[in-house]
């Protein structure tokens, strides 16, 4: 029986260190592709980051963490007001850029 | 060779009547608008999300070819305030040069202050912008005023080539008292901006900017 409850927390233990996370951020201010390019290459630049889209239509950017990394909400944030835009709000998402867009 | 490296990179750098005529932090930004009465090359460095250095050569002539100009400057231009709304952008710009011109009225060149303003309006699909640039040089003081609109024919996503039709009126004083009227196609990809057209009398326009 030990063994078992064991087994089922380190499993779980195990699904928590290898979920993707997203973080997802409505900004204001996204209206052209060309202004928005800044976000995408300042975000590249960031060690913790594997993927980066910005969605114009839903004024959205989410930034995928690389496999064992944490995103870092305040530095992100500064990322993007250094890029000329407004964040209205952050949250994390447990799932990949890929897996959200589906 | 320094004067060489200056001229190479003047060469593949304006800022007349740009949509954002700086880049993000750390950004860098070439840009080019040539037509027959004015060829603008510019080129920046964007210190902050709200200043960029640079440098900017203007060349500007009559109809006729009578007068020329060449006006060239390190450049500074201010973000002074954006409006970051949920559908829209709207930003004040002031520019700042300082230089010397050159014209073939005077064998001497003579130094310039060149201080200008731009406001602007954008959504994904309207554009609308106001430009006032001065250069006030002894005797060949010139102020270029011009006023764009325009719309996205539909709205794409950001990896996606967006074009636009923007409408512009632009009058010169060093080059002509009237307003020229230029319709272009916009096409605004994440990597490049580019306007193609030609005056009412013809003339072809080409306007390109490029952010590293």
């Amino acid at each position: 029986m030990k063994k078992m409850i064991f087994a089922l927390a380190l499993s779980a233990i195990s699904v928590q260190a290898f979920a993707t996370t997203t973080m997802s951020l409505t900004v204001n201010g996204l209206v052209c592709a060309f202004c928005a390019q800044g976000i995408e290459k300042r975000m590249k630049a960031l060690p913790e980051t594997a993927a980066v889209t910005v969605d114009l239509k839903k004024k959205l950017v989410l930034v995928q963490a690389k496999e064992g990394k944490t995103l870092n909400e305040k530095l992100i944030k500064e990322e993007i007001v250094d890029s000329g835009f407004e964040v209205v709000s952050a949250s994390l998402i447990q799932k990949s850029i890929a897996e959200i867009n589906k | 060779m320094i004067k060489q490296s200056l001229l190479t990179v003047l060469i593949v750098s304006s800022f007349n009547a740009m949509a954002a005529p700086l880049a993000y932090k750390d950004g860098m930004m070439g840009m080019a608008d040539y037509s027959k009465t004015s060829t603008d090359l510019g080129f920046n460095y964007s210190v902050t999300a709200k200043d960029a250095i640079g440098i900017t050569s203007v060349y500007q002539q009559t109809d006729s070819s009578s007068r020329t100009s060449l006006t060239n400057e390190l450049a500074y231009t201010r973000l002074a305030h954006r409006w970051n709304l949920s559908d829209a952008q709207a930003n004040v710009w002031l520019f700042l040069g300082a230089g010397e011109m050159k014209t073939n009225q005077s064998a001497t060149t003579k130094p310039t202050v060149s201080p200008g303003i731009q406001v602007d309006y954008e959504t994904t699909r309207i554009y609308g912008a106001a430009t006032v640039k001065s250069s006030f040089a002894n005797n060949a003081s010139s102020i270029n005023t011009s006023f764009r609109t325009g719309f996205s024919f539909y709205e794409t996503n950001y990896d996606e080539a967006q074009p636009w039709l923007i409408i512009e009126a632009r009058r010169m004083s060093f080059v002509s008292p009237k307003y020229e009227y230029t319709p272009m196609l916009r096409i605004i990809d994440k990597s490049y901006f580019l306007e193609l057209g030609a005056n009412l009398q013809g003339q072809p326009r080409i306007n390109f900017m490029y952010t590293y």
